[in-house]
């Protein structure tokens, strides 16, 4: 049995409404560090807050140690959160802020202090406990929620975007300081955000939504590698999964996947999945750094054409060259080939079995 | 910053400096001067700009252990003749009366007595009793310390019932929707559009029905009813300000919603209860004309000042006193209230 579990859970804002959440099973361990992540309006904040209990669960359950929560108050179930705001109480110093929930569960008031100032030292706030939240920087003020959440000592640490009102640099620090204080509190954590380069930085796995529906749950690697489907693929990495609209003909006793400009053989193993395609319209992903080019030309197997570089934009440790497949515009990730310019003229071939083929009706993986 | 301003500018800003000059300063201070005055200074003119500390007095000895006193009216004569006595306790009286001087007549005499050894009239000076006027209003005016008593208490009743519902009818506005909202809002808008006069008449008569003619908490109801549609509508604008996420972490934390309003949502709404209590303190403190109709025998201070103002021929200055008294509660709530209401302008920052 796991941790929390979450069964069939269901939201609607208004009676005979559309479904919010619609139907999400998912179960998480004990220690886990999990991102709910998705566009906005996806359902991961209703998620997290139907857990919180800020928000009423219309249909379906959520289980904590294998109690159901759903009909307990938000304080009495155990969890504690980071809101995007921070939400830290203007009016109170930054030690009332982080004592408030001990002082409301009548914790005699030595105990009080041992325990806020242990959480202060864990953020590292220990000389700002006398200040007011107008008197601090966004940094400071969002270590004062994270104190505040893990004075408690949940059983579930919930973060609602707790990063996305922090400068650029800072969001990286303080990503990695959250999930150093995760693992140093042995907690629980649930983590929204809408910032795939995030969650992949932080989640042992991530639940991806989209529409209320859960795409896919999984390490980030998993996610990133082995979409499983076409909204995940485009939704996970930068630059995202380039697409390219391919017919499956079968020909000389093999299948391919043939459009505007590209003709690419459909690797073995792919091909007793995609078989029932044949003769129609499928999606064909790869991601940018799975697409070899080659100056000289040459061409392997795993051909899918011959690319005009366009664009060239270096970063540093790699570049991305844009270029153009028909009339759509692809974006090639490369290592190797770093001082190739505008103008430029390359073979494409597909890394070994790193192709992806979605339904176009469902956007599911086809495998 | 004057100067970065244009001719335009500085020109009104010019006016509206003289104007409340004009308008506010210097009536103003003739007034205060008039209840710092006694009632020689009184028949005095033109009269004094800066309310006088002492009273000088010429005194010439007479016969039969006698003094004349004399007066200056700085109208020309010179020192005039007043007043020609002999007896302690009318001399006493004469000083306390007329130049606000409270010194025991027998002192007075014996300073005196400094004038027979030279035969020749002498100048005395006497520090005035600076509040005179103002004790003597509680003397002399009927019910002016239980009006002062009363006051005090409806404007509190005023402050407690008009915030106690107005904040949590403010509250309900901002947060939650319901069927009527819109109409309750123009309610009460309309509310406040009634002058207490207007409602006076039909209040006498529901108070006489309750029971609560002449009472304070009947009057306290009257006022609360423009200042409840007031605060609510002054505390709606603050509370849709507050991030719903604090209060929202104060129930995760630990809190009920009775808690959190209380420790959290109404802290942070102070700037908009002080405020309201301003408003709330100033109808109840400032009214006469309802208090005139709804009342008999607890009249609040302003109607005993206005009551004394309006049956005085002489001791203006009484009157004068009683008004100071009247206005300087509401001087000081007003500026003890000021920083929470520039926070309020200002800004809750979250």
């Amino acid at each position: 049995m796991s941790y929390l579990e979450i069964r069939d859970l269901q939201k609607r804002y208004t009676k005979n409404g559309p479904l919010i959440v619609d139907h999400i099973n998912v179960s998480i361990e004990k220690g886990e560090f999990i991102v709910f992540l998705g566009p906005s309006g996806c359902g991961k904040t209703t998620t997290i807050r139907m857990i919180s209990g800020l928000e009423e669960v219309t249909g379906g359950d959520i289980l904590v140690d294998g109690q159901s929560i759903i009909h307990k108050l938000p304080r009495d179930r155990g969890v504690s959160m980071i809101f995007q705001s921070y939400a830290i109480w203007p009016h109170m110093t930054v030690y009332d802020n982080i004592a408030y929930p001990l002082k409301l569960q009548k914790v005699p008031k030595k105990e009080i202090d041992e325990r806020v100032r242990e959480a202060a030292r864990a953020t590292e706030i220990e000389q700002l406990l006398k200040r007011y939240p107008a008197q601090m920087s966004g940094g400071q003020r969002q270590r004062v929620a994270v104190s505040r959440a893990i004075v408690v000592k949940p059983k579930l640490f919930l973060m609602d975007e707790p990063l996305s009102n922090l400068d650029a640099k800072l969001r990286v620090t303080m990503r990695t300081e959250l999930k150093r204080i995760h693992t140093e509190q042995g907690s629980t954590s649930i983590f929204v955000t809408h910032d795939q380069s995030e969650a992949m930085s932080i989640a042992d796995r991530i639940m991806i939504m989209y529409k209320g529906n859960i795409e896919q749950v999984g390490t980030p690697m998993e996610v990133y590698q082995d979409s499983a489907t076409r909204f995940v693929a485009e939704f996970i990495g930068t630059p995202p999964t380039n697409f390219l609209d391919a017919k499956i003909e079968q020909e000389e006793g093999f299948l391919w996947a043939a459009g505007d400009g590209f003709r690419y053989r459909v690797p073995q193993r792919l091909a007793s999945a995609v078989e029932p395609y044949a003769g129609r319209e499928i999606d064909l992903g790869i991601r940018p750094e799975f697409m070899d080019v080659s100056p000289d030309m040459t061409r392997t197997d795993a051909y899918l054409c011959d690319l005009h570089v366009d664009f060239v934009e270096p970063q540093g440790s790699h570049a991305i060259l844009i270029t153009r497949i028909g009339s759509k515009e692809i974006k090639v990730h490369t290592v190797e080939h770093m001082n190739l310019t505008p103008g430029a003229d390359v073979s494409c071939n597909i890394r070994k079995d790193m192709v992806m083929f979605f339904d176009k009706e469902t956007g599911k993986r086809v495998r | 910053m004057v100067n970065r301003l244009n001719p335009i500018q500085k020109a009104s800003v010019a006016i509206i400096l003289t104007g409340m000059l004009l308008i506010v300063a210097i009536p103003l201070m003739c007034f205060v001067t008039v209840s710092f005055s006694n009632a020689t200074e009184m028949s005095q003119f033109p009269k004094n700009l800066f309310p006088s500390g002492t009273v000088s007095v010429l005194v010439a000895p007479e016969e039969n252990n006698r003094y004349t006193v004399y007066y200056d009216y700085h109208d020309g004569n010179g020192w005039t003749s007043i007043i020609t006595l002999s007896d302690a306790k009318k001399l006493e009286r004469h000083f306390t009366r007329q130049y606000a001087v409270t010194v025991p007549g027998e002192q007075l005499l014996k300073d005196f007595a400094a004038t027979r050894e030279t035969g020749e009239p002498r100048v005395f000076t006497y520090r005035k009793d600076t509040f005179y006027n103002f004790t003597q209003f509680f003397k002399i005016v009927p019910n002016a310390a239980s009006g002062l008593k009363n006051s005090i208490i409806v404007s509190l009743l005023t402050i407690l019932i008009s915030l106690t519902l107005g904040s949590l009818a403010g509250y309900a506005l901002a947060r939650y929707n319901f069927k009527g909202k819109q109409q309750l809002n123009v309610g009460l808008l309309i509310v406040r559009m009634f002058p207490t006069v207007g409602i006076s008449i039909p209040m006498a008569v529901l108070l006489i029905r309750m029971g609560l003619f002449d009472s304070l908490i009947g009057l306290a109801i009257l006022y609360s009813i423009p200042n409840i549609a007031l605060t609510s509508w002054i505390t709606s604008s603050i509370f849709i300000g507050i991030n719903k996420e604090l209060e929202e972490a104060s129930l995760v934390f630990g809190g009920n919603s009775v808690q959190t309003f209380l420790r959290i949502t109404l802290p942070m709404a102070f700037p908009a209860m002080a405020a309201s209590s301003m408003y709330a303190f100033t109808t109840a403190w400032n009214d006469t004309i309802s208090a005139l109709i709804l009342t008999q025998k607890n009249q609040t201070l302003s109607l005993v000042v206005y009551k004394a103002i309006g049956t005085t021929s002489s001791g203006i200055q009484y009157a004068a006193a009683g008004s100071i008294i009247l206005i300087l509660p509401a001087l000081v709530f007003t500026f003890i209230i000021r920083k929470y209401i520039g926070q309020m302008w200002g800004g809750v920052s979250m």
